[in-house]
């Protein structure tokens, strides 16, 4: 059987930024398995500008970004078949996949890529009461609906949550002719982006109401309006304040969750904040030779830091063949998230795996003003830095440089905290 | 003309239609919805009652046991995935316990095999574990789990290959009585018939009313349940719930239970209220609150409750009602009507009816046979031929199955493994799925824990390209719940064709 250097799991965004850039390294038999129809994953369905400011410092639409990607790949002539579902991965870096061409096949590769992206949170998971007509999408299935097959999901629109996708929508969805009437957002600020905010409800007048939330589904056939009312501090709705709107459409922007089943499956540890696997400052999972990169690892806001990752984790996976598979684990170093906040990756750093900079990226579990970050290496604070707003909604990053770490022979734990001001 | 006409296709109707089939008679089901099972038989807890609570004496009870003891075959015929996981009821006091005994004495006088009075210990050796409070409890080993609306659909599509008509969408009007028979009369046409069999589920009452001067009444008692996502397949094997002693909705319910699905999700219910819409299977604030609050303050006594120590509401996937048809007699109302002749009921069928439906189906039918003759058939084919789904082949049959059609390799449902082969089998099957719902509930295909997200607008794309429509016509559930609708470019673009 023919070993594989890579397989990546996944044509999205991150995948094709980890097989780019482990190619670029020295791997030669790299192959990306995509369930879509084409590479570019979600990045397709996202024809709104605005992605690519960081890594080529200008704006362009999510097909075309992705399409710089695929044209590399192309370019590399790095292998991929699409329309294919992964069924199945082992720690022996053993991939079952299916498509319709080749059928069922169980491929070897040295190393693998978790790559598989997010899903969203579905109407199921927040328990609203009521009935089930047609008519309730989440906010990235009407996009795909509106924007892919071209069709109307609906005209007249609630949208709950404020995550970026409902924000996008809320703008698409006006822009296509509906009347969006309001963004109701659970929480007491937004999990989107703040110019998301300013460009795709604030420039429409869109209403956007915090602590509000949908009671009530009504409508048999198809939706014919739902109840909100606004929320108290333990998420029950306060009497009195229910406020019936009609319409005809309910998007969701409640949440996006990394698909980690196959991961699961295979027994690779998840962090169950991020949902995504416990990965090592080489992206590597607990499972050795599988790492993973992108929103399977944890939900990013911006592309760019999706593309950035995967490329360092591909990058990880070439040198991990170089040293035939053996790598150093000797010192382990935990990371932890707390008073506010909730996760880091990574989670783990081995740090005489390589002399580099460890870049950690972390979420906060509200929002803070003119607070500070706080980094500890075991109980000394060795970096505080001061931040106007952190919010929930912006991922947060934190660089250390290898000459601080290696001050520290001893370093056990980096704690990363929100002090306040 | 025909000999028999069943009025609704849930559990009741199906099974009659296929204890029917095997006579000489020309027989058709008459349903108001745009699928068949599309009422109470499809959201319910999908317990095969063992009988051990049902009261000694009623027709409940009787039917119960003897439906319970019909599923294995039954089930084995038709390829309907059935399990007898076995029913716990623990108990956590010593009033618990005396209803423990009470309930052990009314499984031995129902005649349910098996039932036992346990101690802890007792069972402990059944689940590996129970909280501490938990002194003992009721055994019951015949109880089982079946998907209600897979085994409905098994039996219509076998009662249909045993040519039984069907007719969707067609709601009873009026009924009038001549001396040759009936003429029902629904929004669509006129259907004429000898024999008249009434399984109309909540709106039982009113075809019963039409017809015969001894009125009825059903109430429709709402339940509702709360589905998790199958990661937790692994920590849920029986049927538990506690003695329903001093539970909330007034002891109108087996209990608050927590059971595995045969798809592996987790079903959490149900309570019950009683509601005045006989369609309403909307769920409710209260309602779910309730189900919530319940398995939040008593996790702890479950087996599950080892692995995962809180009720864990990230993996809520989903929660649906369904409306229990109750008589206001409190028993089941079948066989045939006092003062018109050749009208059958099988209504009130509610709790334990899913379990009870065969063994009705079967006596109502024996007796109309006997006292009208009925001629048995010699072309009854009661085994159906039924396709392995891709989710249970292991690889080397799925690797056949691609090999022999193309599209078992394109996986469409992500979550449930659904292929694009069977989505279009669904469609193109006896009593063919013609809109989302109806794809899913033959599939599966959207019941995964991203609920459609992903494979909503495709599995609308099959049906619009296999159904010959414009995707602006494929429906959720029937008319009325489109999910598309054309973008004005598109519609401007129509027009000017």
């Amino acid at each position: 059987m023919k070993t594989y250097d890579l397989i990546v799991i996944g044509g999205g965004p991150a995948g094709m930024a980890a097989a780019i850039s482990a190619r670029e390294n020295g791997c030669e038999d790299v192959l990306i398995l995509e369930r879509g129809s084409s590479l570019g994953g979600i990045l397709n369905q996202c024809i709104h500008n605005g992605f690519g400011l960081l890594t080529f410092h200008e704006e362009l639409t999510g097909p075309e970004y992705a399409a710089r990607y695929a044209e590399k790949i192309c370019a590399l002539n790095i292998d991929y078949q699409l329309n294919t579902t992964v069924i199945r991965i082992d720690r022996e870096k053993k991939v079952t996949a299916i498509n319709a061409d080749k059928g069922l096949q169980i491929l070897q590769s040295k190393t693998i890529i978790l790559a598989m992206g997010c899903r969203e949170r579905p109407r199921g998971a927040l328990n609203i009461p009521g009935s089930r007509p047609a008519g309730i999408f989440s906010a990235g299935t009407a996009q795909r609906i509106i924007n892919i097959d071209g069709y109307m999901p609906g005209h007249n629109v609630v949208i709950l949550g404020s995550g970026d996708i409902g924000l996008i929508m809320a703008r698409r969805m006006t822009l296509e002719g509906a009347k969006v009437k309001v963004v109701a957002e659970l929480m007491p600020y937004s999990s989107g982006l703040k110019r998301n905010i300013v460009q795709c409800l604030d420039d429409f007048g869109i209403p956007l109401k915090f602590r509000t939330s949908v009671v009530k589904i009504h409508g048999d056939k198809r939706l014919t309006g739902v109840t909100l009312a606004r929320m108290d501090d333990r998420n029950k709705p306060i009497p009195d304040t229910e406020e019936f709107y009609e319409c005809d459409t309910l998007l969701l922007s409640v949440g996006l969750i990394p698909e980690n089943e196959i991961s699961d499956e295979a027994g690779i540890p998840l962090d169950p904040s991020t949902c995504g696997p416990v990965v090592n400052n080489d992206f590597e999972t607990e499972a050795e030779g599988i790492f993973a990169c992108g929103n399977v690892l944890h939900v990013h806001d911006l592309v760019d830091f999706v593309s950035q990752e995967a490329a360092s984790a591909g990058k990880n996976a070439a040198c991990y063949i170089r040293r035939n598979g053996l790598s150093n684990k000797e010192r382990t170093v935990r990371l932890f998230g707390s008073d506010g906040v909730r996760y880091t990756v990574p989670q783990i750093l081995n740090p005489d795996r390589k002399d580099e900079d460890l870049t950690v990226r972390f979420r906060v579990g509200e929002v803070y003003q003119n607070a500070f970050i706080s980094v500890f290496f075991n109980d000394q604070c060795i970096l505080r830095r001061k931040k106007p707003i952190v919010t929930p909604g912006e991922m947060e990053l934190i660089k250390l440089r290898k000459e601080q770490i290696n001050q520290f022979p001893d370093l056990k734990s980096i704690t990363i905290k929100i002090e306040k001001g | 003309m025909y000999d028999a006409i069943i009025i609704g296709s849930g559990i009741s109707g199906a099974s009659l239609a296929y204890e029917l089939a095997a006579y000489k008679l020309r027989i058709a089901v008459i349903e108001k919805g745009s699928d068949i099972c599309s009422g109470t038989s499809r959201g319910n807890s999908a317990t095969v009652h063992s009988g051990h609570d049902a009261a000694y004496g009623t027709q409940k009870a009787l039917y119960n046991v003897m439906g319970n003891a019909m599923f294995d075959q039954l089930c084995s015929d038709l390829k309907v995935p059935f399990i007898r996981n076995g029913t716990i009821l623990f108990a956590i006091n010593e009033a618990d316990m005396e209803e423990v005994r009470r309930l052990k004495h009314n499984a031995d006088k129902n005649h349910v095999p098996g039932v036992e009075v346990l101690d802890r210990d007792g069972l402990l050796r059944i689940e590996h574990y129970f909280g501490p409070d938990v002194i003992g409890g009721l055994y019951a080993p015949t109880g089982g789990i079946v998907c209600p609306y897979t085994l409905v659909i098994a039996l219509c599509e076998q009662a249909l290959r045993n040519h039984v008509d069907f007719f969707l969408n067609n709601k009873v009007m009026c009924i009038q009585k001549n001396a040759t028979g009936f003429f029902v009369t629904t929004n669509k046409t006129v259907f004429q018939t000898r024999f008249l069999f009434n399984c109309a589920g909540t709106h039982a009452d009113e075809i019963n009313n039409m017809v015969s001067s001894n009125k009825i009444t059903i109430l429709p008692r709402k339940g509702e349940h709360i589905l998790l996502d199958k990661k937790l397949a692994p920590y849920v094997r029986a049927t538990i719930s506690q003695t329903p002693v001093n539970l909330p909705s007034g002891g109108h319910t087996k209990g608050m239970g927590i059971m595995p699905s045969v798809d592996k999700t987790i079903i959490l219910g149900c309570d019950a209220h009683d509601v005045t819409d006989k369609d309403d299977t909307a769920t409710t604030a209260i309602g779910l609150d309730e189900i919530t609050s319940y398995f939040e303050k008593n996790w702890r006594h479950l087996p599950i409750s080892e692995k995962i120590p809180k009720f864990p509401h990230n993996r809520i996937i989903n929660a649906f009602g369904g409306l229990r048809p109750h008589s206001t007699t409190d028993d089941f109302i079948i066989g045939e009507s006092e003062d018109v002749a050749g009208f059958f009921n099988m209504a009130g069928i509610e709790s334990p009816g899913l379990t009870a439906a065969p063994a009705i189906a079967k006596k109502i039918v024996q007796d109309a046979a006997e006292k009208y003759h009925f001629e048995k058939t010699d072309v009854f084919i009661p085994t159906r031929d039924h396709v392995k789904p891709f989710r249970d082949m292991n690889d080397e049959e799925r690797r056949q199955a691609v090999m022999e059609n193309k599209e078992y390799g394109d996986i469409v449902c992500r979550c449930e493994m659904v292929t694009k082969a069977e989505i279009k089998a669904a469609i193109h099957s006896p009593l063919g799925a013609t809109n989302v719902n109806a794809v899913k509930m033959r599939t599966r295909a959207g019941m995964g824990r991203c609920q459609g997200g992903f494979c909503s607008p495709v599995v609308a794309k099959i049906l619009a390209e296999e159904l010959s429509i414009d995707l602006t016509e494929v429906t959720q559930s029937g008319e009325g719940s489109n999910i598309f609708f054309p973008k004005n470019g598109n519609q401007a673009k129509r027009n000017s064709q």
